[in-house]
């Protein structure tokens, strides 16, 4: 199978003002392949997110290697790190980050204004389409519920046709039934065939991944496929059953 | 086209932020505002000092008794009494390019009397070929004569200021007025000429017979200077040299003595009436100067400011993709982008402005495509200048340094 990222012997290393260096990540090698649903779990503060930022090339490793396929990212200048991110990388983030009196097609507009593409506003409106907010196009965030915002965010992050998507703690912002809806449409994503790593500190959450990578004080402790795989559309169904009772 | 979404990407931005972008405008509105009126203001005042020397005489110049630099009266109390009637003569007789010399005398503050009324003027002694010499005749009547000069004639011409002050809108043709404690008859009314290249009122004097003047008014043997005009303009500067040499012998001045007389020609006239706008126009440039620095200044630190607060949005930008220049161009724009809108409201409120002042007062004003063109350019500068520290600072922020902020 075709490698999308990799990882080699990945370390971070802060260091302030001459002080003891901190290592954020020690010696990481893993490979993230095409089709894979990725949960990386840990405690806050044990660089989950820091792994997140170095393979999705926001970050560059203290020591090591990183291949985004197929190029040796930690020896590409900013531009062309740029580059990567806007065609081969999304990003989802807890806060969502809309650029805020903007509407939803314009914030998913974004990442094609610095690509190449024409036609920016048909393909941003078939992102939001995917997404299930084909009727919010011109709605602002302020406009939008936490769940539905997030969703303008996966189709900003989609919008690139991107090779794989890093979410940090989607649902981190979001109530239970909004997070299963956005856990149910990162597996509809995944069985269309999309590459996705969920950064997540919630063991609910990481049970809707294929793969579990747990980091603990910037080591792997353990990588492993999940023969559990929960169904998130269940998971909302049985939600609004119980909520109907009620 | 990528450049157009960019563009198009940061003028969004600009709407959603009016508060700030007005803000933000407000220094070089009115640093543009002054900068326009400055040059609406400077160009009229270049078009009335070109008016003012047309009303001089481009052709003519002038002979003053005394020597020193400043054109008007001789600085010091003492007349100079070295300058004749027969210096006006010789001259005229000797070069050839003279076309005609009007010798005159005058005083300033005379007073004049009709009936129970009085008003100050100055009160010129001349001869006939003053009329011809400043293009400047009588609106009605006549004007002095060679014969009321060989009789020493009680006749004067007045100008409409004077006019109107004694007579109101009468007739003052054949009235008696009294100047100083001499009866003189009024014989014909000067037309109108308005503000000297000093900046006098031409309007409020007094004509008399120039032998009438030095024996009954001032009883001198001297004249105050002579107004001289030229067949041939580009023969100027040889005049000048003749009449210098000419004074400077019959004077019997030493080598090592300065000239008691000055010659004044047109560009001395222009010179110095731009002196006299120049100061005005100093400080509005001052004023347009200072404020468009300050604007500048305000502007780079909101911008920074607004660096530090869209961290999030530059974080955002960078991972979807953007590159570090991009960010760079966006905030340099946005920062151009307002001080050009400023640039572009100040013009147009300094033409008002100019437009006021034209009403309001008596400054000339021109409004003109230079002060467009200075103005748009002026702001956009600032725009570029105090929008390239922000900038920098935008686009040096990393991705994940900015995600984080």
């Amino acid at each position: 199978m075709h490698i999308i990222v990799q990882t080699k012997n990945v370390s971070k290393v802060y260091q302030k003002n001459g002080g003891v260096p901190i290592y954020a990540l020690r010696n990481i090698s893993l490979s993230i392949t095409e089709g894979e649903f990725i949960a990386i779990m840990g405690a806050s503060g044990s660089g989950k997110s820091t792994l997140m930022n170095i393979a999705g090339c926001l970050d560059r490793p203290s020591e090591g290697e990183v291949i985004i396929d197929g190029q040796a990212a930690h020896t590409l200048d900013n531009e062309a790190l740029a580059r990567i991110r806007n065609q081969k990388i999304g990003f989802v983030f807890q806060s969502f980050n809309l650029l805020p009196n903007t509407t939803a097609l314009e914030n998913v507009e974004l990442p094609l204004i610095y690509s190449d593409r024409n036609n920016i506003s048909g393909l941003a409106k078939e992102a939001l389409n995917k997404v299930g907010l084909a009727d919010r196009l011109s709605h602002t965030p302020a406009e939008l519920s936490g769940g539905q915002q997030q969703r303008v965010a996966i189709a900003r992050a989609l919008v690139n046709d991107p090779e794989i998507i890093f979410a940090d703690e989607p649902t981190g912002n979001l109530d239970l039934r909004s997070s299963y809806e956005i856990m149910a449409l990162f597996q509809e994503l995944h069985e269309q065939g999309r590459t996705i790593v969920v950064v997540t500190h919630e063991p609910d959450i990481a049970e809707y991944a294929t793969r579990v990578i747990k980091i603990s004080d910037g080591n792997i402790q353990n990588d492993t496929s999940n023969n559990h795989i929960r169904k998130a559309q269940e998971d909302l169904k049985k939600l609004i059953e119980t909520a109907e009772v009620k | 086209m990528k450049t157009a979404r960019i563009i198009k990407s940061s003028f969004m931005g600009l709407g959603k932020n009016k508060l700030r972008s007005f803000l933000m405008m407000i220094g070089i509105v009115i640093g543009i505002t002054a900068v326009t009126i400055v040059v609406s203001a400077g160009l009229g005042a270049q078009k009335k000092v070109m008016t003012r020397v047309k009303k001089f005489g481009l052709e003519s110049l002038m002979v003053f008794a005394g020597g020193g630099r400043e054109t008007g009266r001789p600085s010091s109390g003492q007349p100079v009494t070295t300058l004749k009637l027969s210096d006006a003569e010789t001259i005229k007789s000797t070069i050839p390019a003279i076309a005609e010399v009007a010798p005159f005398n005058r005083q300033g503050g005379g007073m004049i009397k009709y009936k129970e009324k009085s008003s100050t003027a100055m009160i010129f002694g001349v001869t006939p070929t003053w009329a011809p010499v400043w293009s400047w005749y009588t609106e009605d009547g006549d004007f002095i004569s060679d014969e009321d000069n060989s009789r020493m004639a009680r006749v004067c011409v007045i100008a409409p200021t004077l006019q109107k002050e004694l007579f109101g809108d009468a007739n003052p043709i054949g009235e008696q007025i009294r100047i100083g404690n001499v009866l003189f008859q009024i014989k014909g009314i000067m037309e109108a000429r308005g503000i000297s290249p000093g900046g006098g009122d031409m309007d409020n004097r007094v004509y008399v017979p120039l032998s009438t003047y030095m024996r009954r008014i001032a009883n001198v043997d001297y004249i105050a200077g002579i107004k001289i005009r030229l067949d041939d303009v580009e023969k100027m500067n040889e005049v000048v040299v003749d009449i210098q040499s000419i004074l400077r012998e019959r004077h019997v001045l030493a080598h090592d003595e300065p000239d008691d007389f000055r010659v004044i020609t047109p560009k001395a006239v222009t010179e110095f009436a731009k002196k006299v706008t120049g100061t005005f126009n100093i400080f509005l440039v001052l004023v347009a100067g200072i404020s468009l620095i300050s604007g500048g200044f305000v502007i780079t630190n909101i911008m920074l400011i607004a660096v530090t607060e869209r961290r999030h949005e530059i974080g955002l930008r960078l991972a979807v993709g953007a590159r570090s220049r991009d960010i760079r161009f966006q905030f340099l724009l946005e920062t151009i982008a307002i001080t050009f809108s400023g640039g572009v409201i100040g013009v147009l409120l300094g033409f008002f402005g100019a437009f006021i002042l034209r009403l309001a007062t008596a400054i000339p004003v021109l409004i003109s495509w230079e002060g467009i063109v200075l103005g748009i350019v002026f702001s956009s500068l600032v725009g570029l200048i105090s929008g390239i520290q922000p900038a920098k600072r935008a686009s040096d922020l990393q991705p994940v340094d900015a995600l984080r902020g």
